[in-house]
């Protein structure tokens, strides 16, 4: 037994990690780029410096979040002059027959590539075959793309070697900043700044000259997932791209609404369903029977979220009644309440939120035990303890219950990740700020974090889940071994 | 004369599986009607430009005689979305289709053949003839036939009002589910059986033509992912080895993902979402569950001595797969399916609930969203029952089947 957990949780290793790329590829694969409303850069009616701004803080913000970097594998040390004139001469559209989406992919490209264009930029930039445009292009573009990355330039409490580092880099960048001309600038301002650009590239040559084993790294390391994996390993799920807070901590804070919610509905879906299921089942086939059959089947096949705005309209906007309140899981200000005043605020609160997230639920756990005491309460063992004269009660809750409801008792584990995941539409019904809400929030606002921060606990949960699932039927049935 | 060692019986009727499973299913009262039901909800989404629609089927305003209402059943420009094509094909090809299949059966009733020949050369042609019917579906979408928008209600009522002679026939109901213009948030009434939602729109008309949306979405959308999970579950349950636990693996983490919050991220995330996007990602996430039925039956099936003899026959392995062993498996599949027609209406409309569906299409999930910001019970009551009665068929439907495919269960 023992070892067969340890083997399944080491196998979960594996699982988890490819659960984490599937769901990885599947969102940064996903039209949509987070941010977007930054991009506008292109926008008509600005003048250009704000666009080019504005293109600038979207750059660097993708930088910070690692959108820049390709996803699975990194090829941009092989980027030359080929591929980057390509890109320039797309986005200048000298030809006029680019289309608008190239453009912008154009210049989103060149963005991306950071400082991996730099030699192709530098080989447009001497090449004096190049147009005039292309090579004043290149030239603003060095400006940005030669830069380095300033990765501690917001951090706090820096020590003195990383003060001087970021002093370095700021110096570094300002310095490029200015390299740029136009296509009509004056021949000996072009001839300057060529000068300045290829004395840079020379000392800095050695930053671009890639080893083997500098580009086996750059390729698996400098992407999106291995960054995203780094730190995950550390339980490091990101900040959140809207507030910039971690989403760990959001998440834990959302934790309390959707535990409480969920923990109720589970305790009050098998504290109903069992003795309902135990009780019809041994009333076969009579009136009340077939009564709570077919109404176990009609709440099943309900839709919640109907459900949800029915009792919402029906109980809270007083049309025609207002018992409980509209929204929300406590009232506004909870400061003055004695700790009873309060259970009993929230209790008042998340009843209906309750009772629409469990009947579904509860109607089908109740058709389990059903069939599953139907199941055995014909078998051999069964008449036996009748034939001893054992009272029904003792044969029906003590011998029959006990084997028919080991389906039910196992589907608990199954409940784990919707316990903590919440549910979605209830939660966005009733204005719970609980996990369903702050995940249907987070895609709405595009927060790829966050999004996967939900996803990857409530896939751990499930895993976990199954894994709990398997043992408890070992451990109820003793049939079942795992030698 | 020698006497013959059994006494003179009449020899036990040729029953196929079919036919069993057929008869019990019909003996549930219940799901007999709800298939019925079912029939019923069909036929009401392919009729529905006959009660529903702003082209006359008759127009002349002395400029000659046309027949609007049948042009438009193939008008790109009138009904955008191919579901509305595909029943208006259904819906124009009706009548032919059903003679030509009455006088074909006739034929081959009238040839003589035993009972299962007969049944294999009607299953042949109703291939071919669903053949036929998918091309030219996929020719006619490919093939886009678009007229300009004329609003020929507006247009009678006003030449009636001037007196000018005008022959106009119209469905009993003069617009479509686009038309707006009504008074927002109207309760039922007689020119508005459901009412009218908050954007102004006819919500019978709407929920008629959802319906339309609804059974397409959740036939798709099952079938995609059992046609996954067959293929998949069959090779798994079939070769066993490596492949099996490669499939299974793929099944595990497939299955580990919580299904409804990734169908929502992916259809959130999508750009433009269509209903046949909704339909893929349905299919896309949810076909583990097949996967595993099929498996579990092939893995049953494989060694048994049917299996054996195809073998030694030497037929090759794919027809052992597909033709011999996955009919034997197909039982609990078509359950499933069943079953997941059901879950993914509930799923759709779940997500068109939220805000996340296809907006052009008149979802019951976005009218039962206006509801919930509106407050307006029509507009709650009417989807919520719409979704209610379909789901509800779907699931008595799939309970006989599972109760007449039961052995246990037989009567």
């Amino acid at each position: 037994m023992l070892n067969y957990v340890i083997k399944r949780v080491l196998l979960m290793v594996p699982t988890f990690a490819a659960i984490s790329l599937v769901i990885f590829v599947v969102l940064n694969f996903a039209p949509g780029t987070p941010g977007a409303q930054m991009a506008t850069g292109e926008g008509g009616g600005q003048d250009a410096s704000t666009a080019g701004e504005q293109r600038e803080s979207y750059r660097i913000f993708k930088e910070q979040f690692n959108l820049d970097k390709p996803v699975l594998y990194n090829t941009r040390y092989n980027l030359g002059k080929d591929e980057i004139r390509a890109e320039l001469s797309a986005i200048l559209n000298e030809s006029g027959d680019v289309p608008a989406g190239r453009r912008i992919e154009a210049q989103e490209n060149i963005e991306n590539w950071g400082r991996y264009a730099v030699p192709g930029l530098i080989a447009v930039l001497t090449d004096l075959d190049a147009t005039a445009n292309l090579r004043a292009l290149a030239s603003q573009r060095l400006t940005f793309n030669g830069q380095r990355q300033n990765k501690n330039v917001y951090k706090k409490n820096l020590s003195d070697d990383e003060r001087s580092e970021v002093k370095a880099i700021s110096k570094a960048n300002s310095e490029i900043r200015g390299w740029s001309f136009q296509a009509d600038s004056p021949p000996e301002d072009i001839d300057a700044i060529m000068a300045e650009w290829s004395q840079w590239y020379d000392t800095n040559a050695g930053d671009w000259a890639y080893s083997a084993s500098d580009k086996a790294q750059i390729f698996l390391f400098d992407t999106r997932f291995a960054k995203y994996w780094n730190n995950l390993a550390r339980l490091n799920f990101g900040v959140s791209h809207v507030d910039k807070r971690p989403v760990l901590q959001k998440v834990i804070s959302k934790l309390k609404y959707s535990i409480t919610l969920s923990f109720s509905s589970v305790l009050l879906i098998y504290a109903i369903s069992l003795p309902l299921g135990i009780w019809s089942s041994i009333r076969q086939n009579t009136l009340a029977d077939r009564v709570v059959t077919t109404v176990l089947f009609m709440m099943y096949s309900l839709p919640s979220f109907f459900v949800a705005v029915f009792m919402l309209n029906l109980l809270t906007r007083g049309t025609p009644l207002q018992i409980f309140p509209t929204s929300g899981f406590e009232s506004l200000d909870t400061s003055q309440m004695t700790l009873l005043e309060y259970l009993k605020d929230v209790g008042w609160h998340i009843i209906l939120p309750i009772f629409c997230g469990s009947y579904a639920a509860l109607a089908a756990l109740s058709r389990y035990a059903r069939s599953g005491l139907l199941d055995v309460i014909r078998s051999d063992y069964v008449r036996t303890a009748r034939a001893k004269g054992l009272p029904e009660s003792v044969v029906i809750l003590k011998h029959a219950a006990r084997n028919g409801m080991i389906p039910i008792l196992t589907l608990l584990a199954s409940l784990l990740p919707t316990l903590i995941g919440g549910s979605v539409v209830i939660e966005v019904v009733f204005g719970i700020p609980g996990m369903g809400s702050f995940l249907f929030e987070s895609i709405n606002l595009r927060d790829y974090n966050a999004v996967m921060a939900v996803l990857l606990i409530s896939s751990a949960l499930t895993l976990i889940g199954m894994l709990i699932s398997d043992l408890s039927y070992a451990l109820v049935d003793p049939r079942i071994t795992f030698e | 004369m020698s006497q013959p060692l059994l006494p003179d019986v009449a020899p036990p009727e040729d029953q196929t599986f079919g036919d069993i499973v057929w008869i019990q299913f019909k003996k549930n009262r219940v799901a007999y009607v709800s298939l019925w039901g079912l029939a019923g909800l069909f036929l009401l989404a392919t009729i529905a430009p006959l009660l529903a629609s702003g082209r006359p089927f008759v127009w002349d305003i002395g400029e000659g005689r046309s027949y609007p209402w049948f042009s438009s059943l193939l008008d790109r420009n009138y009904f955008e979305n191919p579901v509305d094509i595909f029943f208006n094909l259904i819906l124009i090809l009706a009548v032919p289709l059903a003679v030509l299949i009455t006088v074909r059966l006739k034929q081959i009733r009238g040839l003589g053949l035993d009972k299962r020949p007969r049944r294999a050369k009607i299953a042949r042609e109703a291939r071919m003839l669903v053949g036929v019917l998918t091309v030219a579906f996929i020719g006619i979408l490919f093939t886009p036939h678009s007229e300009p928008y004329t609003q020929y209600a507006d247009i009678a009522e006003e030449r009636m009002e001037n007196g000018d002679p005008t022959t106009a026939v119209f469905p009993p109901v003069r617009y479509m589910f686009r038309k707006t213009g009504f008074k927002s948030l109207e309760s039922p009434s007689w020119s508005h059986w459901l009412g009218v939602d908050e954007s102004t729109r006819d919500v019978a008309v709407r929920l008629l033509y959802g319906t339309r949306i609804s059974l397409t979405i959740g036939v798709i959308a099952v079938a995609i992912y059992v046609t996954i999970g067959i293929i998949l579950g069959a090779l798994a349950g079939f070769f066993a080895g490596k492949t099996d636990i490669i499939i299974q693996r793929l099944i595990e983490i497939v299955m580990s993902i919580p299904s409804l919050i990734i169908i929502l991220v992916l259809v959130a995330f999508l750009e433009k979402t269509s209903i046949f996007h909704i339909m893929l990602v349905i299919g896309l996430v949810r076909w583990t569950g097949v996967a595993r039925l099929v498996r579990g039956e092939f893995y049953r099936l494989r060694g048994q001595d049917f299996v054996t003899s195809a073998v030694a026959l030497g037929y090759p392995t794919w027809k052992i797969i597909f033709h011999h062993i996955l009919p034997n498996a197909m039982g609990p599949v078509l359950v499933a399916a069943t079953f997941g027609v059901a879950g993914a209406i509930l799923l759709e409309s779940t997500l068109s609930f939220l805000g996340l569906g296809d907006l052009s299409a008149p979802s019951w999930g976005q009218t039962l969203s206006e509801g919930y910001s509106s407050g307006a019970w029509h507009l709650i009551l009417a989807p919520g029952f719409a979704i209610f009665i379909t789901v509800s068929l779907l699931n008595l439907v799939g309970e006989g089947l599972r109760d007449a495919l039961d052995p246990k269960m037989r009567k």
